[in-house]
């Protein structure tokens, strides 16, 4: 998230906006990364028990991501007009859970929507705090197209490190006396 | 019969333990900005003086982006060779380590686990795990995906024995 640790509202829906997938883009992604025939080959995806074309999961979701990019950029933009300094997020460890729950075909509309569901500081990295988000993507009928549990890190406003870390830190910034410390140890 | 996949193995001729190669994929600068560009546009998978600056120390693929040219490893060499129906979604997708340009990343997959689908007689369910590393032999991904899988004797799948209560199956596909 864009905001602070400290700021983030647990189980408040943040909303990622929408993305209409057209059959090209079905089939340029499934050439690319995914080519089953149900996802490049429309008349072979009339054999397949969904009938017809439809898109790669995995296209679902980058999709859901590139929404994610550019919500929280524009949540970013937000919070500097109002005068505010936006929180710093940082790279993803992974993802718990992804579930597909119903295929998307070309024409559908999935609509996106991202939520904090619980936060912690992490142990391992001073400073930093763990995030647990799900992602909702529903179609225009408003059935779930998939459900995601993912794990991401966000920096502590009023973080203080501890003088001896400081230290510590600033010492193995020194050229030479880091790997001094380190052969020493 | 699906014609599409009549010749292909289906979940009967899949076997627990199986480990597959999947072969390997060079990362590129141009493959990285491109994807980027695409799917997962920050400054330190786009720019590379802001990524010297990042803590990935470099230009850095997207995680996004190792998973996917993971998927198409998976696909030429395993998933196109059985009757897949799709898959149902993933678990515990872990990234490791950053795969930076000029990275070449190398796969293999393993058949953790088979059972038949409860609702649907027709299918069966088979777990992946998958093991992505670079070419210094470091891991640099995991996950463990779940796909569907035509039987050939849809009946052998009703005399099938149900399976333990709270074993949620996503009703779903891609």
């Amino acid at each position: 998230m864009t905001r602070w640790f400290e700021d983030i509202t647990i189980d408040e829906p943040f909303p990622l906006g929408s993305h209409t997938f057209t059959e090209d883009e079905i089939r340029a992604f499934g050439r690319d990364y995914d080519p089953q025939y149900f996802h490049v080959d429309p008349n072979a995806a009339a054999h397949s028990h969904f009938g017809g074309l439809i898109a790669s999961g995995w296209h679902t979701v980058l999709i859901g991501h590139r929404k994610m990019v550019d919500a929280l950029e524009a949540e970013e933009v937000r919070l500097k007009s109002l005068g505010q300094e936006p929180g710093v997020s940082g790279p993803s460890p992974g993802v718990n859970r992804m579930e597909f729950k119903a295929p998307v075909r070309p024409g559908d509309t999935v609509t996106y929507t991202l939520t904090v569901t619980g936060k912690r500081p992490s142990n391992s990295i001073p400073g930093w705090g763990l995030l647990f988000n799900s992602i909702d993507a529903v179609n225009q009928h408003g059935e779930r197209v998939y459900h995601a549990e993912l794990v991401g890190f966000s920096k502590l406003r009023d973080f203080k490190m501890p003088l001896r870390l400081a230290i510590l830190e600033a010492l193995t910034k020194l050229p030479g006396l880091g790997k001094l410390l380190a052969q020493r140890s | 019969m699906n014609p599409v996949t009549a010749d292909r193995r289906h979940f009967e001729d899949l076997v627990v333990g199986e480990t597959i190669n999947l072969g390997s994929t060079l990362v590129t600068r141009q493959m990285i900005l491109a994807f980027a560009r695409e799917f997962d546009p920050l400054p330190f998978h786009l720019d590379e003086a802001a990524a010297k600056r990042s803590l990935l120390g470099g230009l850095a693929s997207s995680g996004w982006q190792t998973a996917a040219l993971t998927l198409r490893l998976l696909g030429d060499a395993f998933l196109s060779k059985i009757a897949s129906a799709g898959g149902l979604g993933f678990s515990d997708l872990k990234w490791k380590r950053p795969v930076m340009k000029g990275d070449t990343i190398r796969a293999t997959a393993t058949l953790a686990e088979l059972r038949r689908s409860r609702h649907h007689p027709q299918w069966g369910i088979v777990s992946i795990d998958l093991d992505v590393k670079n070419q210094k032999g470091q891991p640099v991904m995991s996950m463990r995906l779940a796909n569907l899988v035509e039987a050939r004797d849809p009946e052998a799948g009703m005399q099938a024995p149900s399976e333990q209560p709270g074993d949620a199956e996503p009703a779903g596909q891609p």
